[in-house]
This record gives structure tokens, C-alpha cells and sequence, in this order.
């Protein structure tokens, strides 16, 4: 079995964000499933302010490590240290498909402590940022694919968070979606979240400060 | 507490939303009642197996739909306690509502003088189903698991004659001391025998279900949050 290595390809841009807090440390994560090695060993550490791609085959344990991070999955060994309030975009969309955006909003709200009136208003104004106008009565089931991903997102941003973990978050996106996404990580980035994504697209690995590689392991038969 | 009722609140617009469904879950019990309704006793029974097997799947169903929701929301600052007491909330304030509706069907269509504890029985097989229900989502890992253990459930519920002893430990035993005390006339024992079962099934199923949604919602040990959420 090979390791799987942490590779910060990319140093921070002037070193600026290593000033700034920790807001993420993984250390040793280390996950196997039915006996395969599926994470073994991988460090990260994020700072405010900075923006980290996670790359890597399918089934390399991008979105395992993802989960991990944002405790919803244990590990087999090691330890993440969250410094802030995290908010979780999962690649699959988890909604209620008979609520309507507002109802999200100020259901996901109350557990950041908003009142309805300001989970309704910044949910509809992050909505707003990626091109979504979110005040329609509509069942979420209604919704397209792409906006679904879009309310999915916005409810991880909901509350101030300070570290976004975002896994393949503009699936069903269109184009111009996609590519105000990568603006908008950018003003994230630059508003001092700390931002973790995992991407399939190499061509948007100039946008993010650092790249973590989760190598493919060996398996047996292979 | 206020979070506690946004989650029953949702959970009721959620379930409120599917018409259809409701409308299918409302007229078992009523299909079960006219099935049986030239025997009393045996009508009021089926109508609380009715309404049992109904307000056990709409609380299946509703567990399931939010399982991957409630990650989310417990990572976003809920505790695991008003994720789950919340949507009982909401299941059993429906199941309540046709419980009502359902006596009145009763003291409408037939002859009982002992019509308390025929709505009794009926709010009584609402607390049992609506936890019954979210136990067996919370141990399923997905909708048809969950349907073939509950039909199983109910289906023995109807099989077995609740005279034998071992009929006892199965969730709506209690339905036939209580109809049977209600239309027969019977003794005092059977109401208390009753009560009893269903208050004690109802307080097991909900501490049972609370211990598994605390598990699976639990914060994992491995995450240390420095600046827990809700904090700010």
C-alpha cells in the first residue's frame, strides 16, 4: 500500500495568510473502508484568509476527508482542530424538497442564532451573489439541479462562517455560474474565510493559494 | 425550545406539503374501520391499527427525508435533541388531529358509553406509532427497509391472538385491552392493563430512539471547535 501524500504545491501569495490564525488544522487523518486504505496519514492546515484545493481520482477519499473535517465522519486516527464556525456544502444536495428556499433559510438560520427576518435576508443576499434571485415561492423539489446547488451553498455560508468546506459545490452549475463561483471563493477568500474545495477542474487551480493531492492508493488485485 | 418548534414546524410544512400522501395515510385507518365496522370491537381495533400503521410511516418517511438534512443542521449549531423531539412534535401533532377526527367518525357511528377511552386508545396508539416510526428510520438505513420492518410490525399485529402471552410484546397490544374495555364493558383491568403497555411502550420507543439519534448526530471526537457555533 502507498501512502498518500500532502502536497502544498503553492506557496501563499506574500506568505500573507500564514500571519493570519489557523482557522483549520487536520493532522494524520487516516481512514480505511471494508479494509482499503482510503486516507492514510493526511495533514492539512489552513489560515484565514486563504484558499485550499483538494484534488485528487475518484475514490482518492476527497470527499472522506471532507466529511472528516467537518465531523461527520470519524477517522481511524488523527485530529482536526476547527478555529471558528464551519459551514459544510455537501456534494450531494441535502434539502427538503417540499420547503421553500425562505424556509431553509430560516430553518438553517435558527441554529446560527438569526431571527427569521435575518436568516431570510442574508440567505436571499448570498443567493443574490451567485446570480440566484432566492424571494420565489417555490418548493425546492421544483428548483432546477443547479439552483438546488446554489441554495445548498448558501445555507453553508449562512451565519458569518469562517471556515467553508466545499465539496464540488457548483455541480449543475451553467457556465457563467460556474465562473462567478470561482469570483466569488476569491472575495471569500479575500474577506478572510478559510476556504477548502474540492475540484475536479485544473484549470481553476490558479484561484486558490495552496493545492492538497490525495494520491490514488494501490489496491490489491490492481 | 424556540428551535425545538421551528423544527416541528418545518417538519410540519414538510409533511403538510405532501398531499397526497397525507390523503393515502388518512383513509387507512378509515379503509380499516369500514372493513369492520358491522363488529364494533373489532372496527375500534382496526381503526387504531389504522391509524398506528399510518402515523408510523408518515414518522418513517419524514425520519428519512430529514437524515441528511439534520448533518447539516447539527453542524450548524442545532442539538441533536431538537432535531429529534422536533420532528416528533410535528408527527404526533398530525397524528393527534386524526386521532380527534377519527373519535368523532366513532361517537357518530356507533353505540359506546364508554367513549373517553376510545380517544384515549386513539392518542395512546399515536404516541406509540409516531416514536415507533422514527425508531425504526433512525436503525433503516433507507425507506424500503424501513417499510418491510414496519409492515412486518403491524402485519404480526394483526396476526397474532392478542390472547397469547408473548402478544404482549408487540407495540399495539394495548388497543385490544382498550377496545375491549370500551365496547365489552369489561372490568377496570383491562383499562389499566391498557394504559400501562402503551405508556410504557411509548416512553421505551422514545428513549430508544433518542439514544439512537444522539449517536448518529453526535459530535465526533476527533474535532475539537475552538469557537463552538452559536457562540457569537
Amino acid at each position: 500500500m502507498q501512502d498518500r501524500n500532502l502536497a502544498e504545491s503553492m506557496a501563499a501569495p506574500g506568505g500573507g495568510p500564514h500571519r493570519r490564525p489557523v482557522r483549520l488544522q487536520a493532522r494524520g487523518i487516516t481512514k480505511t473502508y471494508g479494509g482499503r486504505p482510503v486516507l492514510s496519514g493526511v495533514d492539512l492546515v489552513v489560515h484565514a484568509g486563504e484558499a485550499v484545493a483538494v484534488v485528487g481520482a475518484n475514490g482518492a477519499g476527497k470527499s472522506t476527508f471532507l466529511k472528516i473535517c467537518a465531523g461527520l465522519v470519524s477517522p481511524d486516527s488523527g485530529e482536526v482542530v476547527v478555529n471558528g464556525r464551519l459551514g459544510y456544502c455537501p456534494q450531494e444536495i441535502g434539502l427538503f424538497g417540499f420547503l421553500m428556499p425562505d424556509e431553509h433559510f430560516t430553518l438553517f438560520g435558527a441554529g446560527r442564532g438569526l431571527t427569521r427576518q435575518q436568516a431570510r435576508r442574508r440567505g436571499r443576499r448570498i443567493a443574490a451573489q451567485l446570480d440566484w434571485d432566492a424571494r420565489v415561492r417555490t418548493q425546492v423539489r421544483h428548483l432546477s439541479g443547479g439552483t438546488q446547488q446554489k441554495l445548498n451553498l448558501t445555507l453553508a455560508m449562512l451565519g458569518d462562517v469562517d471556515v467553508l468546506l466545499l465539496d464540488e459545490p457548483y455541480q449543475g452549475f451553467d457556465r457563467g455560474s460556474y465562473i462567478d463561483f470561482w469570483h466569488h471563493l476569491g472575495q471569500w477568500r479575500d474577506a478572510g474565510k478559510a476556504v477548502v474545495v474540492i475540484t475536479h477542474m485544473l484549470d481553476s487551480l490558479e484561484r486558490v493559494d495552496r493545492v492538497l493531492e490525495l494520491s490514488a492508493t494501490e489496491r490489491s488485485g490492481r | 425550545m424556540t428551535r425545538l418548534l421551528l423544527v416541528a414546524e418545518m417538519t410540519g410544512r414538510d409533511l403538510w406539503r405532501r398531499r397526497a400522501v397525507l390523503g393515502l395515510l388518512a383513509v387507512m385507518p378509515l379503509a380499516f374501520y369500514l372493513a369492520r365496522r358491522d363488529s364494533t370491537g373489532l372496527a375500534v381495533r382496526f381503526l387504531s391499527l389504522g391509524l398506528a400503521w399510518a402515523i408510523s410511516t408518515a414518522a418513517l418517511f419524514s425520519g428519512n427525508a430529514a437524515k441528511a438534512v439534520e448533518r447539516r443542521l447539527r453542524l450548524g449549531g442545532y442539538r441533536a435533541s431538537e432535531l429529534y423531539l422536533g420532528r416528533l412534535s410535528a408527527v404526533a401533532a398530525i397524528g393527534t388531529v386524526l386521532a380527534l377526527a377519527y373519535f368523532a367518525l366513532v361517537v357518530a357511528d356507533q353505540d359506546l358509553t364508554r367513549n373517553g377511552t376510545i380517544l384515549l386508545s386513539l392518542l395512546l396508539t399515536v404516541a406509540v406509532a409516531a416514536p415507533l416510526g422514527t425508531l425504526i428510520s433512525a436503525v433503516t438505513p433507507r425507506d424500503l427497509e424501513g417499510t418491510l420492518v414496519l409492515m412486518t410490525t403491524i402485519g404480526l399485529q394483526f396476526l397474532i391472538d392478542p390472547a397469547q402471552s408473548h402478544a404482549r410484546l408487540l407495540p399495539f397490544w394495548s388497543n385490544r385491552e382498550l377496545a375491549t374495555y370500551a365496547v365489552d364493558m369489561t372490568d377496570d383491568g383491562y383499562l389499566r392493563r391498557g394504559v400501562t403497555h402503551a405508556v410504557c411502550y411509548a416512553l421505551a420507543l422514545a428513549v430508544a430512539t433518542a439514544a439512537v439519534t444522539l449517536i448518529r448526530l453526535r459530535q465526533r471526537r476527533h474535532v475539537q471547535v475552538v469557537v463552538a457555533p452559536g457562540s457569537r
